[in-house]
């Protein structure tokens, strides 16, 4: 690996500080996907400011108006493993648990989980172009075979990001804190993704500056019916091929406030506002899933390699559903 | 610890650190970038934890950190300062073989073997918390160590026969 200065933050706030000293810096807290990057020089900054003894950020707290924090460096292991998590998001209890395998779920954090680079196999391994990291021409639209990494919306750059945790941090309207020199700021799930750029290889709005403090769920008045589903290739220790997650309230016997977040099928984890149309105000059935699915899938222009996660996504979206239905959450 | 925080260190010079290894303490001086992986192998001599993907995609790497399997590649040696590590050097006695060694010994559950001291070591983890693992147990526990010569089930039988002789205090009859 590369050589670098390890810089030890006690707090989150002295991480921004020594952020804004190091122009080139780059946080770090599992390591599980900068070490891989920087393995593979695929990433080569100077200087690492880690969070790795940074105070409190390990906790997950229920505030006093109900609200959930749960700090950056909080891992998959502890969010599967938290009675918090369990009891009031239990889908992302479930997503975080089935992610990863069991020692890569020790290390690798919430944080670290929402500005992971992409898993495309052409842009982490430096021999292959790729027009994220500056190259004009991109592999996987000219490979022929079965595309796992690529998403169906969104064609700037065809690979999608991976997470199976962020599309149900979506789903609960999280909000994450952002802090830099001058201060933590509140950024919307929506408003933390950056379109794909040519040359840009991260997936967030992110500057050199930032970093995560923390994941804030915000509380809810009325009962929340919450559903995940995912399909994948093997039964451990893969990514989801799709992932989705739902969250809705029911009023008067139809859903109001839907949530429908899709992952692995866009650069960014995908919000289906006009499946969330079209399951508003009416019941949660199967039909109306497929209909949901229908209107969410209009807009998808697939690779040849993954136009079948087209009916993935159609799966995922009615098992979460059907999950969410049953009320086991 | 050399205190990391300061700035100017220059990124090649060697920090010093007290690594508590197997229940001993070792005085050892590394360059701040080097895995603990590295650290084990090329520093302190331990090569039985084996160098693998290097990306947490195989586990061979599998070490104890505060008895909980860590995948050593990810891990840098600088996070290691105030955590008991165990590697498979370890696993031993004074009175010879783990149980666990001596089923997989006998039962034929490793074949390369390069994947064995990270199964051994991820097993141990799981019989620590659950002595009596189900299968579905042992599957799901031991999902992030891969066996490409796919000898899975000679795996979680030997796992099950040291489970079973640990449960009956005779370790290798």
């Amino acid at each position: 690996m590369k050589a670098f200065k390890f810089l030890r933050a006690r707090t989150c706030g002295e991480a921004a500080q020594l952020l804004a000293k190091n122009a080139d810096a780059r946080v770090h807290a599992g390591g599980t996907d900068l070490l891989g990057r920087m393995k593979e020089r695929l990433d080569t900054s100077d200087v690492l400011v880690s969070l790795c003894d940074a105070a409190g950020l390990d906790q997950i707290r229920v505030e006093t108006d109900g609200s959930i924090w749960i700090g950056a460096r909080v891992t998959l292991a502890e969010l599967a493993a938290s009675e918090a998590c369990r009891t009031f998001l239990p889908t992302l209890a479930e997503a975080a648990g089935l992610a990863a395998s069991p020692q890569l779920r020790q290390r690798a954090t919430i944080a670290g989980n929402l500005a992971q680079q992409t898993r495309c196999h052409y842009f982490r391994l430096a021999t292959f172009p790729c027009w994220k990291r500056g190259d004009d021409a991109c592999p996987v639209k000219e490979a022929g075979g079965v595309q796992d990494t690529a998403g169906i919306f969104d064609g700037a750059c065809v690979s999608a990001h991976p997470s199976s945790v962020a599309p149900v941090l979506g789903s609960l309207d999280a909000e994450i804190t952002v802090r830099d020199a001058k201060g933590p700021r509140p950024v919307p799930f929506d408003a933390f993704w950056a379109a794909p750029k040519p040359g840009i290889a991260t997936d967030t709005i992110l500057g050199a500056g930032d970093v995560i403090e923390a994941i804030r769920i915000p509380p809810r008045a009325a009962k929340q019916y919450m559903g995940y589903a995912e399909v994948r290739q093997k039964a451990a220790f893969d990514w989801a091929l799709v992932s989705c997650a739902v969250r809705y309230e029911i009023v008067e016997g139809a859903m109001h406030d839907v949530r429908v977040w899709f992952g692995s099928v866009a650069p960014a984890p995908w919000r289906a506002r006009l499946a969330e149309a079209a399951l508003q105000g009416g019941a949660c059935t199967d039909e109306a899933a497929a209909k949901a699915a229908d209107a969410a899938l209009a807009e998808a222009r697939p690779v040849a390699g993954a136009a079948y996660k087209e009916h993935l996504a159609r799966v995922a979206l009615r098992r979460a559903l059907a999950d969410a239905r049953e009320g086991a959450k | 610890m050399k205190p990391a925080t300061e700035p100017d260190s220059p990124a090649r010079s060697k920090v010093q650190m007290i690594l508590r290894v197997n229940g001993e303490s070792h005085d050892v001086a590394f360059v701040p970038h080097k895995t603990l992986l590295e650290v084990l192998r090329e520093d302190m001599r331990l090569t039985g934890t084996k160098h693998g993907c290097e990306l947490g995609e195989c586990g061979t790497c599998t070490i104890l950190v505060d008895g909980v399997p860590r995948l050593s590649c990810l891990m840098l040696g600088l996070e290691s300062d105030g955590h008991d590590i165990r590697t498979i050097e370890g696993m031993a006695g004074a009175c010879g073989a783990h149980p666990l060694q001596t089923a997989f010994a006998e039962l034929g559950a490793a074949q390369c073997g390069y994947c064995t001291p990270g199964f051994l070591l991820a097993a141990e983890a799981v019989l620590a918390r659950d002595p009596t693992p189900s299968r579905a147990t042992l599957v799901e526990e031991l999902g992030g160590n891969l066996c490409r010569c796919t000898g899975y089930l000679k795996i979680y039988e030997a796992i099950e026969l040291a489970a079973a002789r640990m449960q009956k205090g005779t370790p290798d009859a």
